[in-house]
């Protein structure tokens, strides 16, 4: 991968078996804007802020949240570029799939290759890791899943997790109010608490964005 | 027992520092910066207008060929602040990746995948420690098929948004400013008005009356699609409109 110059590591082991490069990298999720997601027992919703550095940005022509198959979508925090570069790779990967076996992506499979994509650059040569962490909410045959995949390639299922500025708020906010059997109108209605919770200045339709994913399986994106 | 720095690597290449950021992406912001001129971008109701200076130090030099402003296809321009090799080379880029689209796919490429695209490759040069970040910020505009006038700035950093209004260079925070408040109510402007908006924006960041040969103007029309530099004699038809209005 790129120049034979630096056909090195860039991310090497500190003296104390740390990988700093890894640390800092979720060092620079923890300063984007907050995301969560909730998996309910019919369905998922991921949320974000969508703060836009002017109000002379056409909000329009942001998109947070992506879906990687109809019925599988992902929101991130941290370094939107290096988000839009996981998104293509995963779709690639996920089609690939498609053409191999002629069906969908299990949700499991799609976060594992996306989550070695991630590990791959915090070993190769010359490169740097991704400064992302993703939450990928899917349905598929076995149910509604919502997985966490962080910079260091390690990913885990949750029942509801938050990432980014007001983690720590956000995350004792939904473990207060996550429930097992929680419908999807309640989930996205807390999802939307969770986000004000943390919101600095007036929340509305145009500074957050909503994906839901219900029984249906088709992941969509509430117009606000 | 944490390591702290990079080993002081943070700084020359695109790794993380502590806090996770990316200095040479910052340098490469302020290399933007340091090139000294300011450009505006004002999207109307049916066109779009770049503005930029158009600073000749040099007497000796041929001043049609001191430029940033740089069509892409007929239909898209890239104005290109910031060092202007960096500039050439993104250009040289944009250019042959829109021809192989129309060849490819049949139709023009839209302003917001030429953005799209411009923007990934940039992200590329901040994740791979071989290619430093290009120093230049790239306004791209056109008019969409289907959206109608757009305008596009991608970054350094690869970041790429659709604007209503927009500034890059060294004076880009006070054009900013000045244009949140012009553009608060969600003004449809005419083509003229588009016009006049970014080219006062621009006189009155940098405090200055320009000569028609001081600045670079290009436009793109819904009823003439095509991406157009603006003669001398229309910039000063525009320069007159503008202090016949104060």
């Amino acid at each position: 991968m790129g120049d034979s110059q630096y056909s090195f590591s860039l991310t090497t082991f500190s003296p104390s078996g740390k990988l700093v490069q890894i640390e800092h990298a979720l060092t620079a999720v923890g300063s984007g804007q907050t995301s969560l997601g909730i998996k309910a027992a019919n369905g998922v919703v991921i949320a974000t802020e969508k703060k836009l550095p002017s109000i002379l940005v056409d909000e329009t022509s942001v998109q947070k949240i992506q879906c990687l198959t109809p019925n599988i979508g992902v929101v991130y925090s941290g370094m939107g570029p290096d988000f839009r570069v996981l998104v293509r790779k995963s779709r690639k990967q996920a089609e690939q799939y498609h053409r191999l076996y002629k069906e969908p992506i299990p949700v499991t499979q799609l976060v594992r290759e996306t989550a070695a994509v991630m590990q791959e650059f915090t070993q190769s040569g010359g490169v740097r890791p991704f400064g992302v962490s993703l939450l990928v909410a899917g349905y598929d045959d076995n149910g509604p899943q919502l997985y966490q995949l962080d910079p260091s390639g390690s990913y885990f299922s949750w029942k509801a997790s938050a990432m980014g500025k007001n983690v720590s708020n956000a995350k004792t906010f939904l473990e207060k109010r996550y429930t097992d059997d929680m419908e999807l109108d309640d989930a996205v209605h807390t999802a939307i608490l969770t986000l004000k919770e943390g919101f600095e200045g007036q929340i509305s339709g145009k500074n957050i964005e909503i994906g839901i994913i219900g029984t249906d399986k088709k992941f969509w994106q509430a117009p606000l | 027992m944490n390591r702290g720095s990079g080993g002081g690597y943070d700084r020359h290449i695109t790794i993380f520092s502590p806090e996770g950021r990316l200095f040479q992406v910052e340098y490469a912001f302020k290399a933007v910066k340091a090139a000294g001129i300011t450009s505006i971008g004002v999207r109307g109701k049916d066109s779009v207008c770049v503005v930029t200076q158009k600073k000749v130090p040099d007497k000796l030099l041929d001043q049609t060929s001191v430029t940033h402003l740089f069509p892409i296809t007929k239909f898209l321009g890239l104005l290109a602040t910031g060092m202007t090799a960096d500039a050439r080379t993104l250009v040289q880029q944009a250019r042959n990746e829109a021809a192989e689209f129309r060849f490819r796919y049949g139709y023009e490429m839209p302003v917001d995948v030429l953005s799209k695209w411009i923007a990934d490759k940039s992200q590329v040069y901040t994740q791979h420690a071989y290619m430093r970040p290009l120093g230049v910020v790239a306004m791209v505009l056109g008019i969409d098929e289907e959206k109608g006038p757009q305008l596009y700035k991608c970054d350094p950093a690869g970041h790429f948004y659709g604007h209503k209004a927009t500034s890059a260079g060294s004076k880009e925070q006070e054009a900013i400013n000045f244009l949140e408040k012009k553009m608060k109510n969600d003004p449809a402007f005419t083509y003229e008005e588009t016009v006049q908006t970014a080219i006062s924006a621009l006189q009155s960041v940098l405090q200055e009356d320009f000569k028609a040969t001081e600045i670079e103007v290009g436009v793109v029309k819904a009823n003439n699609p095509a991406f157009r530099v603006l003669s001398t004699e229309e910039i000063d038809e525009h320069l007159t409109a503008i202090s016949e209005r104060d």
